[in-house]
């Protein structure tokens, strides 16, 4: 977090407003902690009176992104699905003023985001049945105990409130080396916000307007994004989706035993499929072997362009990384970008990776991601993404390809590697990461947390 | 097993009679060269009913799509002075549309003026779903749309920056009744692939020769 250096008075050129970081909640700037602890609590809400009491309660413990670049101990955010919303007794027209997405919640919008097959709703954890989740939790902090302190305010504040009920606790972080389930160092790239507070960090590009992450401020095209009303429950909100993935760590190790005969192959493989090394290091700057210093090193991993890789090979043009930022890769249509990110508070939750898994039993340890990913338009842009640049490979020349570690794989996927004389062409890749279940949230600001506590009716 | 396939079969074949003699009624009162032409065609149209053809899926909010190549047409009235002013754009750009290369899914572009100048039929042939990437349009060729369809009755105030603007184009979008694509899985950037991977081969072949 030290490495995080202030602006020294944001973009002056562009005129960026300046952020209301008081009032916007922590988990959307503030970046993972390394080590990283945390829980994601999931609750019903069974009366609407109850519901806002809790939030009474919870809203002075909610820590806000004001300086959010310096070090703290742990924080605690508040989401609220469309099911919680009306559980919560929100009026009829500010229900309406939400999009659809987010009113229907993430398992209707499976054909929109091809979430078919394995990853079909009907296949998903009994938790994230729809309307199921009404308020979402979350706790983040750099240390053991702190985390559980955190938690148990949280727990606190529930107490002897009937009418309230934990549908689930899901602890993660504390992974050895924060590595996630397939063994890799992750959420290294992240969206530059304009007036968040500090510079970007090499590699990140140019900041982007503040209004894509964050609802009432102007966007990339100079307007606001819709913003739900009335206008002070809206303002300094986002959205936050939940995608939780259970990962086939035998099936990986499979994969790569199957393409590559000495560790060192293997290795390569992996990389490939990902771009970046385990540690961190993307093949741009390590090309040959992996170079954990820079993998470690916030202003080293992600300092790279695409400029010297037009034909792919270094990083594939179907590699996971360069398919969700491929920053100044040429696309085969006109795309910017910058309208498709997302702020990414992704988590690894189980039993750590092991290289040893082979078996089927190993593809169902639970283990695996939780991708949060945060962004004032974060349904379509999750809808874009699944449709355009992960479970499809013709935007960026993978023609007939998809993402290798969240794509839904279906019978004879390849993967290939663009390489001199002759591209490799990797058959029978499957499906690594399948989908769990996921919701739709609204992230209120700490206003609108408290204009939603103290509603009447 | 055979059973299961009769039964299963038997619905289809009714089903084409049934369309078959639909289009016979229908033609009753055709021009007589329709008449007759429809008689000679019967064998062809009934293989036609019968055949796997490809139907057409939707192409997200209108339009309709093969594979992966959509259309969309639009009538569209002239703003006053709409049609000259769209006429002098088109006479500079003759023909060469980069802002079109540029956005790299469309196959083609028709402007064609009718009712003597008081509106415009606009037709495109496009991959993908309607309106996946308008707002990268918006974003990063505003100009170029603004300049051209500013010219039409009721464009929003702030053109593409509008909120209402994709409203506008999908309530003066027609969908098409019918739909047919000679390559349906062949998109803009697959096609000048293959064009380079041709060519490339026939230079290998001549080497070896």
């Amino acid at each position: 977090m030290s490495m995080l250096r202030e602006s020294t008075g944001g973009n002056s050129s562009t005129q960026a407003p300046a952020l209301e970081l008081q009032e916007i909640q922590a988990t959307v700037l503030r970046l993972r902690p390394a080590p990283y602890f945390g829980s994601h609590v999931a609750l019903h809400v069974d009366d609407a009176q109850a519901g806002r009491e809790l939030l009474r309660r919870l809203t002075p413990h909610v820590d806000s992104a004001a300086n959010w670049w310096r070090p703290a101990s742990a924080w605690l955010s508040v989401a609220i699905s469309y099911a919680g919303l009306e559980a919560l007794g929100l009026p009829h027209n500010s229900l309406q003023s939400f999009p659809e997405a987010f009113r229907v919640g993430m398992a209707a919008r499976s054909q929109e985001l091809g979430d078919e097959g394995v990853n079909d709703p009907k296949n998903w954890e009994p938790l994230f049945a729809k309307g199921q989740i009404h308020i979402a939790l979350n706790a983040f902090s750099d240390s053991e105990e702190k985390w559980r302190r955190v938690v148990a305010i949280a727990r606190e504040q529930c107490e002897g409130l009937a009418g309230i009920s934990v549908s689930a606790v899901q602890d993660f972080g504390a992974q050895p080396g924060d590595l996630n389930s397939l063994g890799y160092r992750d959420g290294i790239d992240q969206p530059a916000i304009e007036g968040s507070g500090v510079e970007p960090l090499p590699g990140q590009g140019q900041p982007i307007k503040a209004g894509e992450f964050i609802l009432g401020y102007p966007g990339e095209a100079g307007v606001l994004l819709p913003v739900p009303q009335p206008d002070i429950f809206g303002r300094n909100g986002t959205y936050v989706g939940f995608r939780k993935y259970q990962s086939r760590v035998g099936a990986f190790n499979r994969f790569l035993r199957a393409n590559g005969s000495t560790e060192a192959e293997r290795e390569l493989v992996a990389a490939k499929l990902v771009g970046r090394w385990r540690s961190g290091a993307p093949l741009t700057l390590a090309p040959d072997v992996d170079n954990p210093a820079l993998g470690a090193d916030p202003q080293r991993n992600n300092d790279f362009n695409y400029a010297n890789d037009p034909h792919g090979r270094q990083i594939p043009f179907g590699s996971h990384i360069r398919r969700m930022n491929p920053r100044d890769t040429q696309l085969t249509r006109l795309t910017d970008v910058n309208i498709h990110r997302l702020i990414r508070r992704g988590t690894t939750y189980g039993k750590p990776y092991d290289a040893n898994a082979l078996s089927e039993a190993d593809d169902q340890v639970p283990r695996g991601a939780i991708f949060l990913f945060i962004s004032a338009k974060a349904m379509t842009t999750m809808e874009f993404l699944q449709q355009e640049w992960i479970n499809d490979g013709d935007f960026i020349g993978a023609n007939g390809e998809r993402d290798p570690i969240i794509g839904r794989q279906e019978e004879g996927a390849t993967f290939t590697i663009p390489k001199e004389p002759v591209r490799r062409r990797l058959r029978g890749i499957e499906t690594f990461n399948v989908l769990r279940g996921g919701e739709y949230f609204f992230m209120p600001s700490i206003s609108a947390l408290n204009w939603l506590a103290n509603l009447s009716g | 097993m055979a059973t299961q396939s009769a039964t299963a079969s038997r619905p289809n074949l009714d089903a084409i009679k049934q369309k078959i003699q639909n289009l016979r009624q229908a033609y009753a009162d055709a021009p007589e060269v329709g008449r007759i032409g429809l008689e000679r065609m019967i064998a062809e149209l009934e293989a036609a009913a019968g055949g796997g053809q490809q139907r057409a899926e939707s192409a997200g909010r209108t339009g309709l799509r093969q594979g992966k190549v959509s259309e969309l047409t639009s009538i569209v009235e002239f703003a006053p002075g709409g049609a000259k002013r769209l006429r002098a754009l088109l006479t500079v750009l003759g023909g060469n549309f980069q802002g079109a290369d540029k956005v790299g899914t469309l196959h083609d572009m028709r402007f064609v003026f009718i009712d003597n100048d008081t509106r415009l039929l606009f037709a495109t042939t496009y991959d993908g779903d309607w309106d996946t990437y308008i707002d990268d349009f918006s974003t990063k060729i505003p100009d170029a749309l603004d300049v051209l369809f500013s010219n039409m009755v009721g464009y929003p105030k702030k053109g593409m920056h509008d909120p209402a603007i994709k409203d506008w184009i999908a309530n003066h979008q027609l969908t098409a009744d019918a739909w047919y694509v000679a390559s349906p899985n062949l998109t803009v950037p697959e096609a000048r692939r293959l064009e380079k991977l041709g060519k490339a081969v026939d230079e290998l072949l001549d080497k070896i020769e």
